[in-house]
């Protein structure tokens, strides 16, 4: 894959090209601010298949990291997000995800101490997946505004729902909760039913599907 | 040159806009001051004329003045004058504060809102000081007529050679009365064109002493307002209080905020990196038997170790700018532990034999950190001296150093942030910093904030 960096912390940037590098992908842009991001990504000749972005960037620290995000699912829809914060905000995710298509993924930065998982979710989204940090789905879970249809799940079915929500596959959710793919599909349907939700095949649009029965008020 | 220059200051004061305006208020200071006799004596006849007239219908005024009935008619005038002279002095007060911010530009804060009900009326020390005010505008008034006097006098005294060829060609053998000449020392006459340059002169000379006499009949006026006008001292307090809270709270706030970002910034984002070190290093090390890439794995733990003692050392600072562990034993070891660290040689003595309260202690601390800080980037000292004396009453810190000086804190939000705080506290920064050195700042704390 190739991968764009943005990210302020000198030592975080370097760090993650390393790893990435490693992992055999190439980084074909590191920079610190948001404005550079947008310049290095529409400047490539030979397109990003995802961007690594942190939220607060100079220089106001705020939430220019987010905004460059949209900009970028909207001007280069190719080029999946990949948001990277130190807070839950459950707002900044909704608004990623209510731009729709998927290739957009909001992690905390710790998840990088587990390399193997970190890079899956990054090439989730760099294929037109979603990457959801568990935090941010239990954060999104509990303000639901449908907690009465969520009140009928099981508790294994709230496990599913949550993975699912992360944007794993029914393959990745079986082995998260060691149960075969057949019993993981079963559960799906069974959310599905009591969520009142149309069933469908491709992994991210149920998981937005999912998003937005459960974005908060 | 300097006589020049007087000269022309002289010739000139009667033609500045300073000048004009101070006249202005005087004239305006007449025309109010009948004003605030006018509206009481309309007051106190009007319920002396609605009491004598209703109570009894024999009070007439050819009876004797001490009638049961004008008796009655006083009393109720009185009462009348007692209710209404507060918000009659407010109103009037309102009045003359506008009339000197307008023309004086003295400004004065308007006292706050009555609190409503009878007693608040009869205890409205606002509304009493403006009838004070009010009956003080009387003999204020005096020397401003007497500038307004010098100056349309002046000008009419100016005119005469002008019109006299005009008006005074009487045919042969008709004898005109002399015409008078007012000025402040007494009245004389003229007869003659010659006489009139006379009192062209006598014009001259008052429309030269008109605004000196103006400005200080306004001057006097001025500080009768500012003493008189102003909100009294508890509701200044309450202000100072006010703002010293809002102070507060927005200072709070920002240290939060300032907080937050060193946190996300410095250590947060060093152990996120110490994680992904780690990550990396796992990786290597692989999951089981032989590792996969030993040196590599050595170097990541190395990094990984590293970023964490620069995490702890950030932690470390921050704890230190929150609270210093060492102020807890007070602020001996806590200004010599300062002292011991700071890059300028310093002089310490502390002579605090009763502990102050905590947030005062912390807030001298942190004063002093300020204080050496800015001397160390500042000053060019090669020494300061820091002296700290509480009596139980008050702590005194004293920072002086032998540097440039210059230190002010109209330039650089330093200074003025660090007055602003202390002044929250009820305290007092004073700082003599002349160009050239030395410093000498001097913070006064209460030992209760």
């Amino acid at each position: 894959m190739r991968v764009v960096i943005a990210e302020d912390g000198a030592m975080m940037r370097e760090g993650l090209a390393r790893l990435l590098a490693d992992r055999g992908h190439s980084v074909v842009a590191a920079v610190g601010t948001a404005e550079d991001l947008l310049a290095a990504v529409a400047g490539l000749a030979d397109p990003a298949d995802a961007a690594i972005v942190d939220i607060r960037m100079p220089p106001t620290h705020t939430d220019e990291g987010l905004r460059a995000a949209l900009d970028l699912r909207r001007d280069h829809p190719g080029v999946g997000v990949l948001v990277f914060s130190q807070y839950v905000e459950t707002r900044y995710a909704t608004q990623l995800l209510a731009a729709g298509s998927g290739g957009v993924g909001y992690l905390l930065k710790e998840r990088v101490a587990n390399v193997a998982e970190f890079v899956d979710a990054l090439t989730r989204v760099g294929t037109g997946g979603t990457a959801l940090d568990p935090e941010v789905v239990a954060h999104l879970l509990r303000a639901s505004r449908h907690s009465e249809g969520l009140a009928d799940l099981t508790a294994r079915e709230r496990q599913v729902l949550a993975l699912m929500a992360e944007g794993r596959s029914n393959a990745g959710i079986g082995e998260a909760l060691s149960i075969t793919p057949g019993v993981v599909e079963k559960h799906v349907a069974s959310i599905f039913g009591k969520l009142d939700l149309p069933p469908s095949d491709a992994d991210n649009r149920r998981v937005l599907a999912v998003l937005r029965y459960l974005q908060p008020r | 040159m300097a006589g020049m220059g007087i000269a022309r200051q002289l010739l000139r004061a009667p033609f500045t806009v300073g000048a004009v305006r101070e006249l202005a208020f005087c004239l305006c200071g007449v025309v109010a001051g009948v004003l605030d006799f006018a509206v009481p004596g309309v007051v106190f006849g009007s319920a002396y004329g609605l009491a004598t007239l209703t109570g009894a219908g024999r009070g007439s005024a050819v009876e004797p003045a001490v009638t049961p009935a004008a008796l009655g008619g006083v009393a109720v005038a009185l009462v009348a004058m007692a209710l209404l002279a507060p918000p009659i002095g407010r109103a009037l007060s309102a009045l003359h504060r506008r009339l000197a911010a307008r023309l004086l530009s003295i400004a004065v804060d308007p006292p706050t809102a009555r609190r409503p009900g009878l007693r608040a009326i009869l205890s409205d020390g606002p509304g009493w000081r403006g009838v004070a005010y009010s009956l003080l505008k009387l003999p204020l008034s005096i020397p401003q007529i007497y500038a307004v006097v010098c100056f349309v006098g002046g000008v009419v005294n100016l005119s005469y050679p002008l019109w006299w060829g005009l008006f005074r060609n009487p045919p042969e053998g008709v004898r005109l009365s002399p015409v008078p000449v007012v000025t402040p020392l007494g009245v004389f006459d003229v007869e003659t064109y010659a006489g009139t340059f006379a009192a062209f002169a006598a014009g001259a000379a008052m429309l030269l002493v008109a605004p000196w006499v103006a400005h200080a009949a306004a001057t006097l006026d001025g500080a009768v307002i500012r003493r008189l006008l102003a909100p009294g001292s508890m509701t200044q307090r309450v202000r100072h209080l006010e703002q010293s809270r809002t102070q507060v709270l927005d200072d709070a706030a920002a240290t939060l905020r300032r907080l937050e970002r060193d946190i996300h910034d410095g250590a947060q984002i060093r152990l996120a990196t110490v994680a992904l070190n780690l990550g990396m290093a796992a990786e290597k090390l692989g999951d089981s038997g032989q590792p996969r890439d030993l040196d590599q794995a050595r170097e990541l733990l190395a990094l990984a170790a590293s970023g964490a003692k620069d995490a702890l050392a950030d932690l470390r600072d921050l704890v230190h700018g929150i609270h210093p562990p060492v102020l807890d034993n007070g602020l001996p070891d806590a200004l010599a532990t300062l002292a011991n660290t700071s890059v300028i040689p310093v002089s310490l003595r502390v002579d605090v034999p009763v502990r102050p309260a905590p947030a005062i202690e912390t807030m001298a601390y942190f004063c002093t950190t300020e204080l050496l800080a800015n001397a160390t980037k500042h000053s060019r000292a090669s020494h300061v001296t820091v002296d700290l004396v509480g009596d139980g009453d008050r702590l005194r810190l004293h920072v002086c150093d032998d540097g440039v000086g210059g230190a002010d804190p109209a330039r650089g939000t330093g200074l003025s942030g660090l007055a602003q705080r202390i002044s929250a506290a009820d305290g007092h920064l004073s700082i003599a910093s002349p160009a050239g050195g030395p410093t000498r700042i001097s913070v006064d704390l209460p030992y209760q904030p």
